[in-house]
């Protein structure tokens, strides 16, 4: 085989990826501090029946209402439902942080619904009657409403290519609507909608921000505390070394579950388009009650809420610098963006001409990253640098080099890079797929050299699809909380760190105002790209 | 010694380590000679394309073309630095190009040609393809595709054009009048063109050579004529589909004696001593109809051919043999009638194995 730029290109950034992911493994096997056998004995248990009790409930919710919602917008035609068709998926727009800010200031003592009561009845002591959605069932709320769009997405563009003939099929067989929801429809959406909760399950994993605000101890809270509160790096690791075998987990009962199981149809023979079902009287207002409670609890609520709290304290909106937020904020977007779009197609493009097993084999490996959790990510980032940096120290006398890496704007964007890496990778990926080998070949046989098929034919093809992944990209960004809070640099603040930072001193008024900003660019970035997202064809 | 323009040297062809085609050999003497190699699906004439182009390597032999070694075992020409242009069976056009852009990103790589023998107006209005010019390739229709494809080929006029069954789409009304096209373009360029096919009469009328590819040999390299009246091999004749062979005795040196149909004179294409046993190659056309003759034979089966009609005739041994009959003869004759054939038997040129 001959080694070229683009399978060197390739294999430098895969192992780049990588590196992280080993340091998480390695540490499995460092010795560590007392804290470890501290916590073993104390709340590593409280640690995991956490996680397992978040992640179980997130589950169950996201998938009555991810599925239930585009069970409704893909089967049926009510008042509205092209509006919910894409409204379903602003609540993108809402971090689980924000919302569980948003559920607290409006249920807290003399919170919203205490002022919204206290309008309309008058004085009285309302503070008892209003539920409280604190600690882990706030946690569960919050998580579930900003995530459930990813079953709700891919749920929805499973039942968008079911064809009209099996539901046919299913009514010549004398079955009942719900009775062909459970054994036909829902069935043949598994994948999909196995794939929405696969994703909602690492993110929940994942989930720092929300977590943090209700005190709730789980596995990703004791690595940031293990790091933060007893500087103990190895120990951190090794908790995530255990995050991780669970996130693995997930994904290997889920591939065993499927066995040899084959759920797509062939679109081209036999397809037949789905006519849509026209809903009336009660049942449409059933319909339309349920996407627009979907609707107002995951985004209106949240934005409205903020949005209350922004103009009821002015002084927080003075307050902000937001334009340097702002300035920031579309700094680390831009910077990352650019360099997940320019690696990512270089990597993609590696692999398409190359066809190389160990290669393929690196790419594989290497956009697992997005199964690590951010706190992981970075803490592993963190301890990687110190090591590599004390070798240089020890081994060679070099100067010191942590700073340039660590608590530096390099260091966050590398850190993004590697978190959000398999996102552009498959983004891109999935573009690349459109295009046939025998494009490439002919370009070859025009003439055209690799770099300039690169250049000339396949930059222009996938114009769209980049555009996509960069704007489904900044969106990660913008939402990010933990990797920019470890690893940004001192004074260095982005809309989610400031929000972050004003709801830990428990200055909930004030995170209103970077938490609207959030979610207004957020908003603004899911509406460019829904025509992607949702889009209805196979293009 | 005699140079020829382009030649293929004992090569293996392989696709994904899986040899498809054995120790290849042929020649294209001039430059612009057209050959056309035929063979099933399946059967690796593609691969033999895409090696020439050099997107697939060889272990074995050497592919030249004008004096410079393009593939060998050591040598692999990179397909872009080939100068030869490959028109793919599926559409290969640029999704994201009209296909207006896409035929001349072909003349492209030629802009510095000064002897430029073909414009972008004279191959559009060949190929018929002005209306689709603005298209992008979604929305024309696969024969349409086929020709804008066929059309940037020609526009780079590269050293060698592949043509993968180029007309493979074209729909049958207009086939034959695209095949004309073709030709005419073919010779006014006098680009040396190597087309692939399965159809038999695609590749007589285009190609002043006929390669014809079964069980992984190119059985056959030669004039059409000869490769249609001389086939080579029992298995040429086979796949040329071109009649039956039959049990015959040599008895002189022109003739020959089968127990059913009596003697058969004419010129053998091979010498075989008298007395020995052959196979004798029965084509459609060599047998005439004779209602007069008292050689008769039962009719099993007739199919109307428009110009022709086929009669299979069974023998008293019950070998089934076709004959062709002009359809404006006077009379048909139905199944199980009996069917004159002219004797004495005379084949022009007569084929044994």
């Amino acid at each position: 085989m001959r080694i070229n730029f683009w399978y060197i290109s390739s294999f430098i950034i895969s192992i780049f990826v990588i590196i992280p992911i080993l340091t998480v493994f390695s540490s499995f096997f460092e010795s560590t501090s007392n804290y470890y056998q501290v916590l073993k004995d104390t709340f590593l248990m409280e640690y995991i029946f956490n996680s397992l009790i978040l992640l179980v409930s997130v589950l169950i919710i996201t998938f009555l209402i991810g599925t239930g919602s585009a069970y409704l917008v893909s089967f049926f035609n009510f008042p509205f439902s092209n509006f919910f068709k894409w409204a379903l998926i602003l609540s993108f727009a809402v971090p689980p942080y924000i919302y569980a800010y948003s559920l607290t200031a409006f249920f807290e003592n003399y919170g919203t619904a205490y002022t919204i009561l206290k309008n309309l009845f008058g004085e009285g002591n309302y503070n008892q009657s209003i539920p409280k959605f604190d600690g882990l069932l706030g946690a569960v709320l919050s998580i579930s409403f900003s995530l459930y769009a990813y079953v709700y997405i891919l749920a929805r563009a499973s039942f968008l290519y079911q064809s009209q003939n099996i539901i046919d099929l299913g009514k010549n067989l004398g079955l009942t609507k719900l009775k062909a929801l459970y054994s036909i429809i829902l069935p043949a959406a598994r994948p999909a909608i196995v794939a929405g909760l696969s994703l909602v399950a690492m993110e929940t994993l994942a989930e720092f921000g929300a977590v943090d605000f209700f005190s709730i101890n789980t596995l990703t809270t004791g690595i940031y505390n293990s790091w933060i509160a007893f500087d103990d790096l190895a120990f951190a690791n090794r908790l995530s070394f255990f995050l991780l075998l669970f996130i693995f987990a997930v994904f290997i009962l889920e591939n065993l579950s499927r066995k040899n199981a084959k759920y797509h149809f062939n679109t081209k023979a036999g397809f037949k388009q789905k006519e849509k079902i026209q809903l009336s009287g009660k049942k449409a207002f059933l319909a339309f009650s349920f996407c627009f409670f979907v609707f107002f609890l995951s985004f209106l609520f949240p934005l409205s809420q903020m949005m209350y709290w922004t103009i009821k304290f002015p002084e927080n909106l003075f307050d902000l610098n937001a334009l340097d937020l702002l300035a920031n904020t579309l700094y680390l977007v831009t910077l990352s963006s650019l360099m997940l779009i320019i690696f990512g197609l270089i990597s993609n493009y590696g692999n398409r001409v190359n066809k190389n097993k160990t290669l393929n084999f690196l790419s594989t490996l290497s956009i697992s990253g997005y199964a690590i959790p951010g706190v992981i990510l970075a803490v592993a980032f963190i301890t990687f640098i110190a090591w590599f940096d004390n070798s240089l120290v020890k081994n060679l006398g070099f100067v010191s080099i942590k700073k340039v890496f660590i608590g530096s704007i390099l260091g966050l964007v590398i850190v993004y890079f590697i978190r959000f890496y398999s996102l552009a990778y498959n983004g891109i990926k999935s573009g690349y797929e459109k295009i046939n080998i025998s494009v490439d070949e002919s370009s070859y046989l025009l003439g055209y050299s690799k770099r300039k098929t690169f250049m000339n034919i396949h930059i222009p093809f996938l114009r769209n699809s980049l555009l996509f992944v960069g704007i489904l990209v900044s969106l990660e960004i913008i939402r990010e909380l933990p990797i920019t809070l470890i690893l940004r640099p001192f004074n260095f603040e982005t809309f989610a760190t400031t929000a972050y930072i004003s709801a830990s001193e428990d200055l909930l008024e004030a995170a209103a105002v970077p938490s609207l900003f959030l979610i207004l660019i957020a908003t603004f970035f899911i509406i460019v790209t829904s025509k992607y997202i949702l889009r209805d064809n196979n293009e | 010694m005699n140079k020829n323009f382009f030649e293929v040297k004992n090569v293996d062809f392989n696709i994904n380590s899986k040899t498809k085609v054995r120790d290849v050999n042929f020649s294209i003497e001039n430059q612009g000679d057209v050959i056309c190699l035929l063979g099933p699906s399946g059967i690796g004439k593609t691969t033999i394309l895409r090696t020439i182009a050099g997107l697939e390597k060889i272990k074995k032999g050497s592919i030249i073309l004008n004096g410079k070694t393009l593939s060998s075992k050591k040598i692999n020409l990179e397909p872009e630095d080939r100068n030869i242009s490959l028109a793919f069976q599926d559409n290969s056009l640029f999704p994201h190009y009209t296909v207006k852009k896409n035929i001349l990103l072909g003349s492209e790589k030629n802009k510095e040609k000064k002897d430029k023998k073909i414009s972008l107006d004279e191959i559009v209005e060949l190929l018929d393809i002005s209306k689709i010019l603005s298209k992008y390739p979604h929305e024309i229709s696969a024969g349409e595709a086929q020709r804008a494809s066929l059309a940037r080929s020609l526009i780079m006029q590269p050293d060698l054009l592949l043509l993968d069954e180029p007309l493979s789409n074209v729909d049958q009304s207009f086939k034959e009048e695209i095949q004309v096209r073709l030709k005419k373009i073919l010779n006014k360029l006098k680009i040396t063109t190597i087309i692939v096919t399965h159809d038999s009469y695609e590749a007589f009328y285009l190609g002043s050579k006929c390669g014809i590819i079964l069980n992984q040999e190119l059985k056959q390299f030669d004039d059409p004529y000869k490769v249609y009246h001389f086939p080579n091999s029992v298995e040429v004749v086979n796949f040329l589909n071109r009649g039956i062979l039959i049990p015959a005795k040599v008895t002189g040196k022109n003739t020959l004696e089968n127990w059913d149909l009596g003697t058969i004179e004419g010129n053998f294409i091979r010498e075989y001593p008298e007395g020995s046993d052959v196979q004798l190659l029965l084509q459609p056309e060599d047998l005439e109809h004779d209602d007069t003759s008292n050689l008769k034979l039962e009719v099993v089966d007739r199919k109307f051919r428009g110009t022709n009609f086929i009669y299979t005739l069974k023998t008293p041994s019950n070998t089934l043999i076709p004959v062709f009959v002009h359809s404006h003869h006077i009379h048909q004759h139905e199944v199980d009638e009996k069917f004159g054939i002219k004797r004495p038997i005379h084949i022009d040129h007569i084929v044994c194995f």
